[in-house]
């Protein structure tokens, strides 16, 4: 029966994908909000380092947000007024490869492949990536705690950054 | 006579640079552009690396000058060495990441291995060379002159000419300013270099680095979002916070003197810390400098700097300007770190990264206007800008160094003096400036 079917709770892996699809959406699609609200409230890290073993304490990453500054970034771009997001830039990106393994507690550890097509004022940028995402459970679905992009362009000079990756 | 009528006429320099305006093809013409690289870049000094990005003997960063890619390296008896980044041999690059360890340099080649120093010590098959052939005359290629200020090591790709010392002038006082911020008076700079891709000419990111307009209007969203990222106390027409040029193209805006004049608190340069948060930071600087002293240093704060042609001192960052094409560069950020101030590093880092670079609250704008900028000045009409803000109210002090207000436009015509005198000198290797 089709009905039951589609009621049945979906497999982990299947929730995880899920999820993952809909920040995606939510980061092209510039819905700051409801992709801030994504994340947990306190203790998060969104970090975009410059090569995959970095140090963060000693060397400088292109992103290093924790949650006051992740709702700095978020305030900025709200204004309207962020000229690298004014106009924004058209954004779509594939979410693929994913693995998944048990983190901390209840904490689940996902890693994806990205390349994500941005377009702005008639010109092309091709990015792309590995993601780490430690998600906290919550209810069906999770909040994010963490979150790193290695980009494979990562210790190449790279394009503004002012969306959300 | 063939040549008058084949030969293009020279670049006329004095009249595209006038003393309030600039005509829009220097940030277009690829002539131009190739000329600078000649002139400004190769035949005269700019930064090419800090002392401590290779702190061991056989560390090596590879940076590009002008269009040539050269090895800085530290060679087995700790002298820095840097050579043009070609094989003797044949010509491959020898170094093709942009930094690393090597104990000797090896061509991927055919494998001739040279000393860190840049002497040729190993040639597969030597004794099928004709007689004539000595390992001795045909070692790596030195750049004619290096030489250092606090660490900064520049290099010159002539012999002759003026010295670094000459061009430096009285920028010597901005990087002291910098190096006293340190309880040692050495800086590190060794937290690795944010790469920022811009699709706009050089000149218009060095213009930029001194601008003292625009913040209002390019950074309102973060002033709106964020106010511990601004350190100016004031940003109105009225600031006491001038703009400076210190001739040989290097300028200034002077937070330094504002916050002195004021009598402002401790480490508003910062952000704000709360000196209680830097205790060791704090008492270093006391047994260092004294008392007195340290608190002059710790309410002044740091330079933010533009040198001629690609350094910029910007507070807590050090900011290297690439040019690329008429139409690109790169920009190169990477925090300070003050030795002996270690509580004060772990907050520069994290503060560099909000700031500054691809994804920071304020570059990404700049780098925004800069190629709004761009775009705009291809287009032919009204031919001129205007650069000549607060061109009736300079102040010269009696040491030469001209000030003026915090939005004026004193600083770049600063760096368009001397480019000026650069470009349209013939045999380039002037140190002469008249202002």
């Amino acid at each position: 029966m089709m009905m039951q079917a589609t009621l049945e709770k979906p497999a982990l892996a299947e929730r995880v994908a899920q999820f993952l699809y809909r920040e995606a959406v939510l980061a092209d699609e510039h819905r700051y909000n409801e992709w801030e609200a994504l994340w947990a409230q306190d203790d998060v890290l969104y970090w975009v380092p410059m090569r995959p073993d970095a140090d963060p304490t000693r060397e400088v990453s292109y992103i290093y947000d924790n949650r006051a500054r992740l709702a700095s970034r978020i305030r900025q771009l709200n204004t309207g007024m962020r000229h690298a997001q004014a106009p924004q830039s058209g954004l779509r990106r594939i979410i693929s490869n994913i693995e998944i393994e048990p983190g901390e507690g209840d904490e689940v550890v996902t890693r994806s492949n990205f390349i994500l097509m941005e377009s702005r004022r008639g010109v092309q940028f091709l990015w792309a990536g590995r993601t780490t995402h430690v998600l906290a459970p919550e209810g069906d679905s999770f909040r994010i705690r963490r979150k790193t992009i290695n980009l494979v362009e990562a210790n190449e000079p790279i394009g503004t950054l002012a969306f959300l990756i | 006579m063939a040549t008058a009528a084949t030969l293009p006429p020279a670049i006329d320099y004095r009249h595209l640079v006038q003393d309030g305006r600039l005509h829009g093809s220097l940030y277009t013409d690829p002539e131009i552009f190739a000329q600078e690289m000649e002139a400004i870049f190769h035949r005269g000094w700019s930064f090419v690396a800090h002392d401590s990005e290779v702190p061991n003997n056989g560390d090596f960063v590879v940076r590009k000058v002008g269009t040539q890619s050269l090895i800085v390296v530290r060679d087995s008896k700790g002298e820095i060495r840097i050579h043009y980044n070609r094989c003797s041999h044949r010509g491959a690059v020898l170094c093709q990441t942009s930094s690393g360890h090597r104990s000797r340099l090896t061509c991927p080649y055919h494998a001739w291995t040279f000393a860190l120093d840049g002497r040729l010590i190993g040639v597969p098959d030597e004794e099928a060379y004709p007689a004539g052939f000595s390992k001795a005359d045909a070692g790596l290629a030195p750049v004619a002159r290096v030489d250092s200020y606090g660490g900064f090591i520049f290099v010159n790709l002539v012999p002759n000419g003026y010295s670094l010392r000459d061009h430096l002038g009285k920028a010597t006082d901005l990087i002291d300013g910098l190096l006293g911020l340190s309880p040692v008076g050495r800086i590190q700079l060794n937290a690795g270099w944010m790469k920022h891709k811009m699709r706009s000419n050089w000149k218009i990111i060095v213009e930029n680095q001194v601008d003292g307009y625009h913040a209002q209007m390019v950074h309102g969203s973060l002033l709106k979002a964020n106010q511990t990222f601004a350190t100016v106390r004031d940003r109105k027409p009225t600031s006491p916070t001038r703009v400076q040029d210190f001739g040989m193209g290097h300028t200034d805006i002077d937070h330094t003197s504002d916050y002195l004049k004021a009598n402002d608190r401790l480490f508003r340069w910062t952000g704000g810390i709360d000196p209680a948060r830097l205790p060791n930071y704090v008492k270093a600087m006391q047994d260092a400098y004294g008392e007195e002293d340290a608190r002059r240093r710790l309410i002044g704060g740091p330079p933010h700097s533009m040198l001629f042609p690609n350094l910029s001192l910007a507070e807590m960052n050090i900011m290297v300007i690439e040019p690329v094409s008429p139409t690109a560069s790169i920009q190169y950020t990477c925090p300070v770190f003050l030795e002996g101030a270690d509580e004060l590093n772990a907050r520069t880092l994290r503060r560099c990264e909000g700031a500054l670079g691809p994804a920071g609250f304020l570059i990404a704008d700049d780098a925004e206007i800069g190629e709004l900028t761009q775009m705009g000045v291809a287009n032919l009409e009204p031919e001129w800008i205007n650069l000549s803000r607060g061109m009736d109210t300079e102040e010269v002090l009696p040491n030469g160094v001209k000030r003026a207000g915090l939005m004026d436009e004193t600083s770049q015509r600063g760096f368009w003096r001397h480019y000026r005198e650069v470009m349209s000198a013939s045999d380039h290797a002037m140190g002469r400036e008249n202002g």
